[in-house]
């Protein structure tokens, strides 16, 4: 707390000064104050500087020397760094260039094009440029003024890789010809926009205007389209010069893509461009004037001129083509209307096989879009159709020949078997063809497909290798007898097989089957019993001679046998011939003592006889063999040797005539006298020799 | 009759415009209007007794403020490469130019005109350089689109050219 005290002189003196410098002190703080503040400042800096640096450039250049360094750096700096800032700021402007470096172009091309127009003679064109000079007005002028909707002045086909002039067509035939220019002009104009307006390659102006005329491009793969248009032209001319372009292409595609500057080729293309050089005028407004009436007269005849022109060259087109329809072989025209407003007409009959007629009127210069096509299938008969049928259907082999005449198909020269085979079953059903005649063809073989028939008929098992060679079917390898032997005598008589090889192949013969089928043959008798062996036909037990007889040369034909082994078989006629004979020839008939009347001894031989030699006599049928019996009769040595030897002969006779009268025939037996045996020292009456023996002997 | 693109290609200022001038017109004009963009004219010339057309692209000078558009050189049958014998830099730009263009179109025949013939006295190329160039089958010709000398010469070379080509 402070107390009262006195106050003291200097006290008041520093009291006043600072009464009295306060203020300035106060200020001169702020002032440093200001100072030693950057931010504060920039803002006072900032509130002065607009008007310091107009003043600056008033008086002098020395502010922007001063400044264009530091500038220009931070513009370069600016620019490396973030360049789209400067991009942006700088397209209106770049776009201005472009577009007067296009407008320059364009002008040199509207001065081309007008020129060609203002040397335009037409009688329209001259009432036009009269009023133009009347009026004052530009020719253009007058022309857009009168009643024109939209004309195509020109149109230019231009070759896209040189830029070249390949046609170029003027409404006005008078105009001048300066294509060649023109042309590369646009093409210019189309690169330069390209290439400024970084479009796509593929992307080229399709539509641009210079004062009153637009150009149309439509562009092509070689070459493209433009049309100068004057007014306002429909959207549909679009399509028609983009179809024109099409068909450009279409026609005369490689000739583009080849082109080597020589346009005189693409001169053919004029016709497919002139509807393109067309045009549509405003309705006249009607008018009582004379003048205008015959105008509109001389407009009228003058119409009706160029209609007819048009009319008999179209004509002409369409009588060509219906010619040309009817011409073609499986056409046959019924009727043809010419339509001029509407779509012609055409009805015909079509044979399916035959030339497209779309393509015949296109050939004649008529679109075919123009034309109603109504037709009936039918199949030609004409000899050519017919042909063209037959051999799409069966495809015609090289070497073959074929002619028909009035539906006889005649076939000559080499000729597959299989395609003849196609043919003679299912030609004769091929519409129009009436006869098939194929006697002076060579039938050649394919040996593939020959050896795939023999496979599909005898389908060969594993083992067996089959190929073919000149006609040849060679089998190799291992075969079963029982496939091989259809085989052999039928796989010849498919179609390219002439004869079978067996050369190389080796039979394997299965004995159960050899055997079953030598029983099949000779039918096999109970008594015998029959097995193989190596190929060998082992026979045992017994069996009829007749069988053995066929069994001998039959058996080694039988596929599978070389041999018979029947030293185990009996012959069962042989054995009973044997018996007998020896039966027969140990029976003995006795005689009474110089007498041929039998002794009773003798009876039981005679009552035996008759059977045996039956027996005998059968089975030397049986063994083919023609017998005799000899009846020899003896006499005992008593009496004398003439005696004897008559009455041996009587005792023979005698068993003879016993014997034929037992039913044998008296050529069977042989009698014979053999008189007395040959004497003894002491001749006795012996009764064995007082008898008749027999012997079978071969009939002689 | 067969047409051909030609293309004249040089530095701006080097007389492509008078040339084609003179070959075309037989006018000449001391006047300089650059050229923007391209300029197109024609001419019929003689080769060997035939007649071609000749449609003449008459391109923007190519320096650094303008580069070569090279879409206009597509379907290029032959070039006339010029340059201005008075200003040497101008020889050696428009033989890098033919570097260039050659990698746009392939081989293509080429005449290289040394233009501005009636100027001697400035005359900065010396004989020496035109042999060299010579050497290496370049057709060099000096011409004068102001009087008309070895214009008419220069084409009738690159028609040839390019017929032997073709
Ligand atoms: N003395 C002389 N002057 C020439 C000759 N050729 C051209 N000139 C002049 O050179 C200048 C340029 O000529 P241009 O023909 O316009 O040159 P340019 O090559 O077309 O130039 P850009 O179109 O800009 O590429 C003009 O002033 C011409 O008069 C020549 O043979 N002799
Ligand atoms: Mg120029």
């Amino acid at each position: 707390m402070r107390s009262a005290q006195p106050r003291k002189p200097v006290d008041d003196l520093a009291e006043l000064r600072r009464l009295i410098n306060q203020p300035e002190r106060d200020k001169l703080r702020d002032l440093r104050d200001r100072l030693d503040d950057k931010e504060q400042r920039a803002h006072e800096v900032a509130a002065i500087l607009p008007e310091a640096v107009t003043l600056s450039g008033d008086r002098s250049e020395e502010l922007t020397r001063a400044l264009r360094p530091a500038v220009e750096g931070s513009v370069r700096e600016s620019i490396e760094k973030r360049p789209e800032v400067f991009i942006d700021a700088l397209h209106p402007i770049i776009g201005s260039v472009v577009r007067r470096s296009i407008a320059e172009s364009l002008r040199t091309l509207l001065q081309s094009l007008n020129q060609s127009l203002e040397q335009s003679f037409s009688w329209q064109g001259l009432k036009w440029r009269f009023e133009a000079l009347r009026t004052g007005r530009s020719f253009a002028e007058v022309v857009m003024l009168r009643s024109l909707v939209y004309r195509v002045e020109q149109i230019f086909l231009i070759h896209r890789e040189t830029s070249l002039s390949l046609l170029h067509l003027s409404a006005d035939p008078a105009a001048a010809q300066d294509s060649d220019m023109v042309a590369g002009m646009l093409s210019a104009i189309q690169d330069f926009s390209r290439d400024s307006f970084k479009t796509g390659k593929d992307e080229a102006l399709e539509e641009f205007r210079i004062g009153e005329l637009q150009v149309w491009i439509a562009p092509g793969t070689h070459a493209y389209l433009a049309a100068a248009i004057r007014g306002n032209p429909p959207r549909e001319l679009r399509a028609a010069l983009e179809d024109a372009i099409e068909r450009v292409h279409v026609l005369r595609g490689s000739a583009l893509a080849k082109f080597n500057g020589d346009a005189a080729q693409f001169e053919s293309l004029r016709p497919e461009l002139e509807p393109c050089l067309r045009g549509q005028y405003q309705a006249k407004k009607t008018s009582a004037g004379t003048n205008r009436a015959w105008l509109a007269l001389a407009l009228g005849a003058g119409l009706v001129v160029a209609a007819l022109i048009v009319g008999i060259q179209s004509e002409m087109r369409w009588q060509d083509f219906v010619r040309q329809l009817n011409a073609a072989p499986g056409i046959a025209v019924t009727q043809a209307e010419k339509g001029w407003i509407s779509k012609s007409r055409v009805a015909f009959l079509r044979d399916p096989e035959v030339a497209d007629p779309a393509a015949l009127a296109r050939a004649a210069g008529i679109n075919p879009s123009r034309i109603r096509f109504e037709w009936k299938d039918y199949l030609a008969l004409d000899d050519a159709s017919v042909l063209r049928r037959f051999e799409k259907r069966f495809g015609k082999p090289a070497g073959t020949k074929l002619d028909l005449t009035n539906g006889a198909l005649e076939i000559r020269g080499a000729v597959p078997y299989e395609w003849l085979a196609r043919v003679q079953q299912d030609g004769i059903q091929s519409p129009g063809i009436t006869s098939i005649t194929d006697k002076d063809v060579k039938v050649t073989y394919d040996p593939d497909l020959a050896l795939g028939r023999f496979r599909r008929a005898f389908s060969p098992p594993a083992g067996v290798i089959a190929k073919m060679e000149n006609g040849t079917l060679l089998v190799a390898g291992t075969a079963p007898y029982e496939w091989l032997a259809p085989v052999r005598e039928n796989a010849a008589k498919l179609p390219g097989i002439s004869r079978i090889s067996e050369e190389h192949l080796q039979v394997a013969y299965d004995p159960k089957l050899v055997l079953q089928r030598f029983s099949d043959r000779f039918s096999l008798p109970d008594t015998v019993n029959a097995t193989m062996k190596d190929g060998i036909l082992v026979l045992s037990g017994e069996a009829a001679h007749a069988w053995l007889m066929r069994v001998r040369p039959g058996a080694p034909t039988v596929p599978g046998i070389k041999t018979i082994d029947e030293r185990n078989l009996t012959d069962l006629d042989l054995r009973a011939f044997q018996q007998s004979k020896s039966v027969i020839e140990s029976a003995f008939v006795y005689f009474l003592v110089n007498k041929d009347n039998f002794a009773t001894e003798g009876f039981a031989a005679l009552s035996r006889l008759p059977d045996e030699i039956r027996r005998c006599l059968t089975a030397a049928t049986r063994l083919g063999l023609e017998i005799q019996i000899e009846v020899r009769g003896s006499a005992d040595a008593v009496g004398s040797g003439k005696r004897n030897a008559e009455l041996s002969q009587r005792r023979a006779e005698a068993v003879r005539d016993f014997l034929v009268n037992c039913g044998f025939e008296p050529s069977l037996f042989k009698t014979m006298g053999l008189g007395a045996p040959p004497a003894a020292d002491q001749p006795a009456p012996e009764q064995a020799d007082r008898r008749t023996a027999f012997k079978v002997v071969p009939k002689s | 009759m067969i047409q051909n693109k030609v293309c004249l290609l040089g530095t701006s200022g080097v007389g492509k415009t008078s040339l084609v001038a003179q070959f075309v017109h037989s006018m000449f004009s001391d006047k300089y209007l650059t050229t923007v963009g391209v300029k197109i004219d024609k001419k019929i010339v003689q080769v060997d007794g035939t007649e071609v057309m000749f449609v003449i692209w008459d391109l923007a000078g190519d320096d650094d403020f303008q580069r070569l558009q090279t879409s206009y050189l597509r379907g290029t049958s032959g070039y006339l490469l010029v340059a201005d014998g008075t200003r040497r830099v101008t020889l050696d730009q428009a033989l890098e130019l033919q570097k260039r263009v050659a990698e746009t179109l392939g081989a293509t025949p080429f005449v290289l005109a040394l233009n501005k013939a009636d100027l001697a006295p400035q005359w900065e190329v010396d004989e020496a350089q035109i042999s060299a160039l010579a050497a290496q089958d370049f057709t060099v010709i000096k011409t004068s689109a102001k009087e008309g000398a070895g214009v008419e010469e220069a084409f009738a070379h690159l028609a040839r050219r390019m017929t032997a080509s073709a």
